[in-house]
């Protein structure tokens, strides 16, 4: 048993220094998939403790970066099920279902095309809400493709699903991010000429109610 | 290739996913369908933002911190 140590002791060092550069993108995915720093960087920590203690079963010559993904994944899935401090599954699909119909009647339209001026209107910010407003599957493809760069191959194995589901969860989870986004540039235009303080009063309001139902 | 077949694999096109017989086909129809071919573009262009306006997160240095520590905990053999 003591005779392992010094094997394990040169592998650790293997690890770090292969696992440690790719801190900032696990990090980053696991702040857009959590919504918050602490759990992401629980997240994160704990993805670097599995795939250390797991490293013997990390196959040389295949993709390094995509099996310290598939580990966060897994915590992610783990830890989201366990926690359940998000809304359950059933209002996600209820948010789908309502933008879903709005984008395929999108779809059957006729393209005239505002959308595309339109997009040059959309903010970090709309980005960043639409994202997080998507359901953990599509929100996850999106993020390994467009921020991450993986391939579909890639994203097929680090989400254990068919190349088919890849391509459907990034078709289907483009639209609603692209049709929340829009939504999103065309409100600030429009309070852009209108009131802005409408989102500050809705708080205000809500504050105010809650302090009276409470005292 | 149809129009509505483009539609179907447009983000395959986008992300530089096809090759082979389907690229060529879907290469045809796009030079012949303006519609299309707009929305190839649109594809591109949307996937452009998503990439440029979501901001990247860093990691705390404090992470990194404790990660190493822990590593090092695990190979002291605790
Ligand atoms: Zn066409």
């Amino acid at each position: 048993m003591s005779k392992k140590v010094d094997s394990s002791h040169s592998q650790g060092w293997n690890f770090e220094a292969a696992a440690m550069p790719f801190v900032d993108s696990l990090y980053n995915t696991a702040y857009r998939m959590t919504r918050n720093s602490e759990d992401a960087q629980d997240l994160v920590q704990e993805t670097y403790l599995k795939a250390y203690r797991h490293y013997d079963k990390f196959q040389e010559g295949t993709n390094f970066k995509a099996w310290l993904f598939k580990i966060l994944k897994n915590s992610f899935i783990n830890n989201y099920r366990k926690k359940q401090s998000r809304p359950p599954q059933s209002d996600f699909a209820e948010i789908e279902d309502a933008l879903e119909s709005r984008v395929s009647d999108e779809a059957t339209q006729n393209i005239k095309n505002p959308e595309d001026e339109l997009l040059e209107d959309v903010l970090d910010e709309d980005v960043q809400r639409a994202l997080d407003e998507l359901p953990h599957d599509y929100r996850m493809a999106i993020l390994l493709a467009d921020l991450e760069g993986f391939s579909y191959k890639e994203i097929a194995e680090i989400l254990e699903v068919p190349l088919g589901t890849v391509m459907s969860r990034l078709y289907r989870g483009r639209k609603l991010l692209e049709s929340a986004m829009l939504d999103y540039a065309r409100e600030h235009g429009y309070l852009r000429d209108g009131s802005p303080a409408k989102m500050r009063t809705r708080d205000a309001d809500s504050k105010e109610y809650r302090d009276k139902a409470s005292g | 290739m149809d129009c509505h077949k483009v539609r179907e694999v447009v983000f395959l096109y986008a992300d530089k996913e096809m090759d082979g017989e389907l690229l060529i086909s879907f290469e045809q129809h796009v030079a012949i369908c303006p519609e299309c071919a707009r929305r190839a573009v649109h594809a591109e262009r949307l996937i452009m933002v998503v990439r440029k306006r979501c901001g990247r997160q860093m990691a705390p240095a404090d992470l990194r911190r404790r990660i190493l520590t822990s590593l090092r905990h695990r190979e002291a053999g605790n």
